[in-house]
């Protein structure tokens, strides 16, 4: 594949985008981990990297800050700053850079909670910029114990500005996305609780990637994809605490839009404590998928919709995954007791030849009064 | 087009959300001192936050599916 000399051409290039970002990273803990002494019980930060590497070729490489600060007993703060740093931006783009092309995004959010009594309200922002892409949104939240602490019912809104540049032209093309979402929490037993939520959203304005060909009349044209999408989630999860110290995982989702494309997700896993300090976990999941009412191979004549997106296919896939963490009891690598090390690997198969492999490597660094 | 018939299954749920909501109140109510297993983080589902926004991410640029984890932000990287 040609985007894989390019990808390998490109290393400083990663190499110095995620070591910027996991300096900054450093640089946060090291700054703000030890001023921040108050009281807290969740108090903490996480450190994470991510490789995504794919049958294509495609590397992606994921440096990721998550703080998650108590400010005072009823106001926390959550903030997350993340970097993609894509080697060859896939087919599409490996067509016209056959050297491939260097790519990268970064996000950044913040989420303000505040509790009252039972309720706690939440409202945030997120922000992510890459190469033709730039994402807005604002986020609100809010969520109620009930039945002494049995019940958690949860609802949430967020509105988002997607404005995505038709390269290689300089225009820019604007899409709305408004989303909602309900959730209930109930605790059954002593050793289950139960999930179930809905989200909707609705997806205004331009909806096709400029990036994806699709071959109409045996020529190879951006598609054109509907201007308004509704989409709806369905999705219910069970944890059942098992002897042993093992417990299990599973969780359903159903998922339907208005342009036709149904989809089945679920998942089980388990997780197991060995001694006090290490935490095995395994899971799997199984994905379909129905392509949308416009998908076709190829088209021909004129038709008003077409599409060369391979998320819109048809298509089934699978997840394995494998993750340890690690949290010795008096701390790790020196750090704080309650600091843990995350180690996790994937790997996810798809119907339509693509496979990948993604790895993720973290500390979680608890910090506050009341850390362990 | 959308027909009101494939609507269902999402009013469906809806209803059952709202059901539940209704009907956990009268749901048995497991004590302070009965909730050690329910503590382990193990049965937290917001246990592996950063992991979870992760493989959402990942996976909405590779899958026509999106959503049941809540509202989250846009922006793709996945051309």
């Amino acid at each position: 594949m040609p985007a894989n000399s390019g990808s390998r051409s490109r290393l400083p290039f990663r190499l110095g985008l995620t070591a910027g970002a996991l300096a900054t990273g450093a640089l946060f803990a090291m700054v703000f981990a030890p001023t921040f002494g108050r009281k807290s019980e969740s108090e903490d930060i996480n450190i994470f990297f991510h490789g995504f590497q794919d049958s294509r070729g495609v590397t992606v490489l994921s440096p990721t800050v998550d703080l998650t600060k108590d400010f005072t007993d009823r106001t926390s703060l959550k903030a997350k700053f993340g970097v993609d740093a894509i080697s060859a931006s896939s087919d599409s783009c490996a067509r016209c850079h056959p050297d491939g092309i260097r790519s990268a995004r970064a996000v950044a959010s913040a989420t303000l909670n505040r509790k009252y009594g039972d309720t706690t309200v939440g409202i945030g922002g997120e922000f992510s910029q890459e190469n033709f892409y730039r994402a807005t949104t604002l986020s609100t939240s809010v969520s109620r114990n009930l039945n002494k602490g049995n019940t958690t019912i949860a609802g949430g809104y967020a509105f988002s500005l997607n404005q995505p540049v038709l390269h290689p032209s300089e225009f820019t093309e604007r899409q709305y996305a408004h989303d909602a979402y309900a959730s209930v929490t109930q605790t059954l037993t002593k050793t289950t609780v139960v999930q179930v939520g809905v989200e909707v959203a609705q997806i205004r304005g331009y909806q096709t990637s400029p990036f994806l060909r699709a071959a109409l009349n045996g020529v190879l044209v951006p598609g054109n994809s509907p201007d308004l999408r509704n989409r709806y989630t369905f999705s219910a999860r069970i944890k059942q605490a098992l002897p042993a110290s093992t417990y299990l995982d599973i969780d359903y989702r159903r998922y339907h839009d208005s342009w036709q494309l149904d989809s089945n997700s679920f998942g089980i896993g388990l997780s197991r404590h060995f001694g006090d300090t290490i935490v095995a976990s395994g899971a799997v999941r199984l994905y379909d998928q129905t392509g949308a009412y416009f998908y076709a191979p190829s088209y021909t004549g004129s038709p008003l919709y077409y599409t060369g997106d391979f998320r819109l296919f048809p298509f089934n896939s699978d997840l394995v995954t494998g993750r340890v963490v690690y949290t010795p009891k008096d701390g790790l690598f020196g750090m704080r007791p309650g600091s843990a090390l995350t180690l996790q690997y994937e790997r996810y198969w798809t119907t339509r030849s693509f496979d990948a492999a993604i790895f993720t490597g973290g500390i979680t660094i608890p910090f506050g009064r009341k850390a362990p | 087009m959308p027909s009101s018939d494939r609507a269902n299954p999402s009013r469906r749920a809806v209803f059952a959300v709202c059901l539940l909501a209704a009907v956990s109140g009268a749901c048995a109510s497991v004590q302070p001192w009965q909730r050690a297993r329910l503590a382990d983080p193990c049965m937290t589902f917001e246990a592996n936050a950063a992991l979870t926004a992760y493989a959402s991410h990942w996976q909405e640029s590779r899958e026509g599916s999106s959503g049941g984890a809540g509202v989250q932000g846009g922006g793709c990287a996945c051309k």
